[in-house]
Order: C-alpha cells, then sequence, then structure tokens
C-alpha cells in the first residue's frame, strides 16, 4: 500500500508529466488561455487515460503476448486509443448534451497526445501490475490536470500585464512554465 | 508555391518548431545533449520524407473521408519500423532517446504536414518539404541542445552511435566551475526554448515590417 | 503463420477505427452544442476531429 502511495506522489508531483517529462505540451499551450477550458481538458484527459490504459494493458498482455506479436505494440495501442476517443465522443454526443457541451470538445485532441500513448506504453515497459498500473494512469492525468489549471489562472493574468513584443503570446507562456518547474522540482525528496 | 521557397521557408520562417509550435514534446526532452538531438532529427527526417512520399503516392486512391485516419496508421507503422531499426543497430541512441522514438507518431509535425502538403501535392514537392521541415526541426533541436549542452556541462561530446566507443568530437569550452547545471534540467529546457522563439518571432516581425515597408515604396 | 495472423490482426484494428471514426462523423451533436469550439486557436493538430481539415472535401 505504501509503496503505491509512493508511485501516486511520484506521477502526480514528483515526475510531472508536464514539467518534468514534457509531454502533452501541445494541449498545455493551446488549452490553458482560460479556466474553464482547462478544467474541461483535465477531466478529458483522466478519463480517456485511465480507460486506455485499461483497455491497452488487457490487449497487450491477453492477446499479443499469447500470440507472440509484441512488436505490434506502437500500432495497435495508437488504433486502439484513437479509436476509443471516438467511441467516447459518440457516446456522450448520444446520451449526455450537458457532459458534450463541457468536455466533449476536448475528446478528440486527446488522440495525438503524448501522454496517453506514453502511458501505455511505460506501463508495459515498466512491467507494472495491475494495482501499480492503475495507480500510474490515474496519477498522471491528474498531474496534468493540476499543472494545466495552475497554468490556466496564471496566464489569465498574464494577459493583463506589459509583455516586450517578441516574448507575447508562447515565449511568455513558457517563461511560466519554467518557474513552475523550478517550483515543482522541490517536489524531488519528497518519496 | 515555387519548390524551392517552400524548402527555405520550412528552414526559418516556417520552422516547424520556433514559429509553427509543433513539435514542441520532443524538442524541450530530448535537446539535453547534441548527440540526442542529432539522432532525433535525422530520425524525424527519414520518417517525415518517407510518409510524405507514401502519402504523396496514395492521395489519389485514399477515400477523402478516412484520409486522416490512413495517414495516422501508414505513419504509425513507419514509426514502428525505424524503432526497430534503431534498437537493432544503435543501441546506445535507444537507451539516450527512450520513449521519444515511438512518440515521433504522435508529433504534430508529420500527420501536419501530411495533411497540410503531402496530401495536395505531386511526390517530389512532398519529399522536399519533408526534408526542409525535418532539416528546419533538427537545425532547431541542434540549436537548442547545443546551448543547453554548453551551459550545463561546459563542453560538446558527439560520439557514433552505432559504434559508441568511437567519439567524434569532445570539446571543453567552459571550465566546470562557471557551468550552470539547471539548464540540464527542465527548467533551462523551457528558458531556452522561449528565449529562442522570441528570437525567431522578433527576426520574422522584423522582415515582415521591412517587406511591408518595401511594397508600400512600390505603391 | 505468426505474421498472417499480426496482419489479421492490425486489419481488424484498422477496419474498427475507421468504423468508429465513420460513425462519429455521421452522429449530429446534440442541440445548443452546434457552435461550440474547442478554445484552441491555431492549433495545427490535424488528428483532432475539431480541426476544420476533417469536414473539407479535396477539390479534385
Amino acid at each position: 500500500m505504501g509503496e503505491l502511495m509512493a508511485l501516486l506522489v511520484t506521477s502526480v508531483l514528483v515526475n510531472n508529466v508536464i514539467l518534468t517529462q514534457f509531454l502533452g505540451m501541445c494541449p498545455f499551450m493551446g488549452v490553458s488561455k482560460k479556466k474553464s477550458s482547462a478544467i474541461g481538458m483535465g477531466v478529458a484527459v483522466v478519463f480517456v487515460i485511465v480507460v486506455a490504459a485499461l483497455v491497452t494493458y488487457a490487449l497487450y498482455y491477453l492477446v499479443l503476448v499469447p500470440l507472440q506479436l509484441e512488436f505490434m505494440d506502437l500500432i495497435t495501442f495508437i488504433l486502439v486509443i484513437a479509436s476509443l476517443v471516438q467511441l467516447t465522443e459518440m457516446f456522450i454526443k448520444k446520451t449526455s448534451p450537458a457532459l458534450y457541451k463541457s468536455l466533449g470538445v476536448y475528446l478528440p485532441l486527446i488522440t495525438t497526445n503524448c501522454v496517453v500513448l506514453n502511458v501505455c506504453l511505460v506501463n508495459i515497459s515498466n512491467s507494472y501490475n495491475f494495482a501499480q498500473m492503475l495507480v500510474y494512469s490515474i496519477g498522471t492525468p491528474l498531474g496534468f490536470a493540476l499543472v494545466l489549471f495552475i497554468f490556466s489562472t496564471i496566464r489569465e493574468r498574464l494577459e493583463q500585464s506589459e509583455v516586450p513584443n517578441a516574448f507575447v503570446g508562447n515565449p511568455i507562456a513558457l517563461i511560466v512554465a519554467a518557474i513552475m518547474a523550478m517550483a515543482f522540482s522541490c517536489f524531488t525528496g519528497i518519496v | 508555391m515555387n519548390r524551392f521557397e517552400n524548402f527555405k521557408a520550412g528552414l526559418i520562417k516556417d520552422n516547424p518548431v520556433f514559429s509553427l509550435f509543433l513539435g514542441i514534446c520532443s524538442t524541450l526532452a530530448i535537446t539535453t545533449s547534441v548527440n540526442n538531438a542529432i539522432g532525433m532529427g535525422v530520425s524525424v527526417i527519414i520518417v517525415l520524407i518517407m510518409s510524405n512520399v507514401i502519402i504523396s503516392c496514395v492521395r489519389k486512391i485514399t477515400p477523402d473521408e478516412i484520409r486522416i485516419p490512413v495517414y495516422i496508421v501508414i505513419i504509425a507503422t513507419l514509426v514502428k519500423i525505424i524503432q526497430m531499426l534503431i534498437q537493432a543497430y544503435a543501441p546506445s541512441l535507444n537507451t539516450s532517446l527512450g520513449v521519444f522514438i515511438p512518440l515521433i507518431v504522435v508529433n504534430c509535425i508529420i500527420l501536419g504536414r501530411a495533411e497540410a502538403f503531402a496530401s495536395k501535392n505531386g511526390v517530389l514537392d512532398s519529399a522536399l518539404d519533408g526534408l526542409g521541415m525535418g532539416l528546419g526541426y533538427t537545425l532547431a533541436v541542434l540549436a537548442m541542445s547545443f546551448i543547453r549542452e554548453l551551459i550545463s556541462t561546459g563542453g560538446i561530446k558527439v560520439v557514433n552511435p552505432f559504434n559508441e566507443a568511437q567519439v567524434w568530437l569532445n570539446l571543453h569550452i567552459i571550465p566546470e566551475d562557471f557551468t550552470v547545471s539547471i539548464f540540464g534540467s527542465s527548467v533551462g529546457a523551457f528558458i531556452t526554448f522561449a528565449v529562442l522563439a522570441a528570437a525567431v518571432g522578433a527576426y520574422k516581425q522584423h522582415v515582415t515590417a521591412k517587406e511591408e515597408a518595401a511594397a508600400k515604396e512600390e505603391k | 503463420m505468426k505474421y498472417l495472423l499480426a496482419i489479421l490482426f492490425f486489419g481488424t484494428l484498422v477496419a474498427i477505427y475507421i468504423v468508429l471514426y465513420l460513425m462519429n462523423k455521421k452522429t449530429p451533436k446534440p442541440e445548443g452544442c452546434e457552435d461550440l469550439k474547442a478554445d484552441c486557436d491555431g492549433c495545427k493538430d490535424y488528428a483532432c476531429t475539431n480541426n476544420p481539415s476533417h469536414n473539407q472535401v479535396k477539390g479534385e
């Protein structure tokens, strides 16, 4: 149990997926201009990653390994993730307009999100057992959502400041990310 | 657009990393050393050219509605092949680049160029475009990794990826006491990227201002 | 034999993906949601189905 807690804290704070592993930068730069979109994106990412990790894990150990087709892992994962996102979007469109309004639009952005593919690949390459896989797959997107939310609040404030011409837009956002990375690096000794 | 103009644009004006902000994930992560940057840059160039060529060849026969899924499948297959080749022939590169080789699949540059260019132009044009964008990406990662490695370790070290014992370049420029090791970590990555992106943005603004002034004078 | 299995598996996955993609495209958005746009401006991510390139038909 303690080991799982340590894994959770590591994946959320210490090895934060955006600030330490640099994954998920595209939605990080694109969707973080407003708090509401950051929240929607965060919830969508948590949902997709958990489901995708479960399905790809099961598929890998129940189909690819017995048939000795491990080399198909990358292609399988990307196809499964893409199909899952389409399926989820269809499901949400048909069942809950309210849910679609809040997070449906962010679902397609997650198909080529580095984070999902990375979580699926790491689950396999680190040979996690089921419990570890579950904890890692919940912790990583939580870390992503946390940083995205914090970043969006800072960016909203940044809109009203005076920034040198060349730095307007993405460059100044990256400097903010650098400072956040510095702050988060203080978590390194925690486990 | 003139073939050569397009090729040149991919290098600085439309640099995929600093202008279009595509493929940032891998840029920030692998630029800790010039070695990694060269390996990654070459892999991306190969994947870009091959995927552009293949997609350009099949563009007339793919049904229009499902072209994006088809491109994703083609790119995934290509990347897997490249990954297996790297695992076999350059294992040191495989260990240092790690998970970022399979992550080339979701690198926005590849799918972006496939959709924006290769699906509409001929094979040779697409190949040149792939080369231009790939070179732009490689230049970008080389610039970033050069700065980061120089400041964080004081020198540059390049080894042969196929034979780790062979060192191609080993420079020591800044003495150990003056190195700023934080540039090897994520903080340094963000700062270097921000400054370089601002520099390219300022250059672009400068060039556009000059072009507008010249156009006004002609009138 | 192993490679035949691999190709069949690959083909099944691709077929499932394409079927789901087309089905998703044909499902209409619920009312009140047609004008929603993700706040990602100028995104060049073409795999994201919000990107307008998915609805354009290529002029032949």
